[in-house]
């Protein structure tokens, strides 16, 4: 039993899942399920279609290099069996498991960031600008906390011959 | 020395079996006659491993090896490649090959020095058989039939070929592997010589429909006739006696 990866999507095919098609040049295409499957009778590229790993790889969406993917290789030269080589290496699988896991989710958090910044700056320029979407102005008026408080300052002007007004 | 035996009935033992100077591969079959049969023969000289290739019964076709190494298809899962791994001795290398012709056994017929594959095969394979087998690779026909490993059969001191290959055939093949070669059948004139039998260095296995000038043949050619006292003494007896009475 061997858990494959599907050609399309690149996520497990666990057994009694999915469906092997073999092309007549012997080459051997494995699909998770049905979806997958259809989406390659239809001659889709993956690098195409945006939910595919091949996708976000390509994209940079996700992680592409790391040292973690070196130790799922396929290995075609078998090591005689030792206990305690096998004992290590099941311990590992799980630690290794978990650095990559977490790898990938700071390397996302990472690109995340980036958008943070630029909404909370956007979110505060909507406040200012179109808050009377939302709240009617009479509100606005007598509410103090959305608008800036109101300072009255006194503008002394004296009154001359030529400032006062026109009588007419 | 040739022996006769069948795999639950059918003559084609080479199919069902792999033979080499270090190692014997049987398939599992329903009864132990078979695994048997090799290990009266074999039992204290190689190991002899009951395996299954890609969960089948027809290792011979589908796995190319000599005593330095054993080459198998993509097919094979990694239970098998590990199984074969811990059953072999150390100095054979087990190499697990991605390849689009797949039965091996068909496509490749080596013994310790040399080996002939078939037309069609990749060049990193040929690369890997070079190194794996450490043997010199040559892409041959046998007889018009590009399935080399099927039509021929050969170990370090003869060999058997298709018996419709023509004489000049005949004489390159044999400057090429450095072994007397001859055209004949097996099986009761079965051209397919490398599924009807197995060789190694001092025994061969033959199927049971294999007819006695077949057997002789077949030990004439592989030198697996073992040398009688009497051949020594006519030779000795020319020194020895000087002139009759």
């Amino acid at each position: 039993m061997r858990l494959e990866k599907c050609w399309f999507c690149s996520s497990t095919i666990y057994p009694g899942h999915g469906i092997q098609f073999v092309r007549n040049d012997a080459k051997i295409f494995r699909f998770c399920r049905s979806k997958c499957h259809k989406n390659f009778k239809m001659k889709r590229n993956p690098r195409k279609v945006k939910w595919t790993k091949a996708y976000r790889r390509l994209h940079g969406k996700d992680m592409t290099q790391d040292s973690t993917f070196e130790f799922e290789r396929k290995r075609n030269r078998p090591e005689r069996y030792d206990r305690n080589i096998a004992e290590n290496t099941l311990k590992a699988i799980k630690k290794i498991d978990k650095i990559r896991s977490d790898r990938a989710y700071d390397h996302i958090k990472n690109r995340l960031k980036t958008g943070k910044i630029q909404r909370q700056k956007q979110a505060r320029k909507q406040l200012e600008q179109d808050i009377h979407l939302v709240k009617a102005p009479l509100a606005l008026a007598q509410d103090s906390s959305l608008h800036l408080p109101k300072i009255t300052v006194n503008v002394s002007q004296t009154w001359t011959e030529e400032n006062q007004p026109m009588e007419e | 020395m040739a022996t006769r035996l069948q795999f639950e009935n059918s003559c084609d033992v080479g199919v069902f079996s792999k033979l080499t100077n270090a190692y014997c591969l049987v398939a599992i079959g329903g009864s132990e006659n078979f695994y048997s049969a090799f290990e009266s023969e074999l039992a204290d000289v190689i190991p002899v491993i009951k395996t299954s290739i890609a969960g089948t019964r027809i290792i011979g076709r589908l796995c190319a090896g000599n005593k330095k190494g054993l080459l198998v298809p993509h097919t094979t899962t990694d239970q098998e490649l590990q199984h074969l791994r811990n059953s072999l001795p150390d100095q054979v290398v087990v190499q697990r090959i991605e390849e689009k012709l797949s039965a091996l056994g068909n496509c490749i017929a080596c013994n310790d020095h040399v080996a002939l594959t078939h037309t069609d095969l990749d060049r990193e394979t040929e690369e890997i058989i070079a190194d794996v087998l450490g043997v010199e690779v040559f892409r041959q026909t046998i007889a018009g039939n590009i399935l080399v490993g099927s039509y021929c059969s050969f170990s370090n001191w003869g060999g058997l070929v298709h018996s419709h290959t023509s004489i000049e055939d005949l004489d390159e093949l044999s400057t090429l592997l450095q072994v007397p070669l001859v055209a004949g059948t097996i099986n009761r004139g079965s051209d397919v010589i490398a599924a009807g039998m197995t060789v190694n260095d001092w025994t061969a296995f033959c199927g049971s429909d294999t007819t006695a000038t077949e057997l002789s043949v077949i030990e004439s050619v592989f030198k697996l006739r073992e040398a009688q006292p009497s051949a020594i003494v006519d030779e000795m007896r020319k020194s020895l006696i000087d002139s009759y009475v």
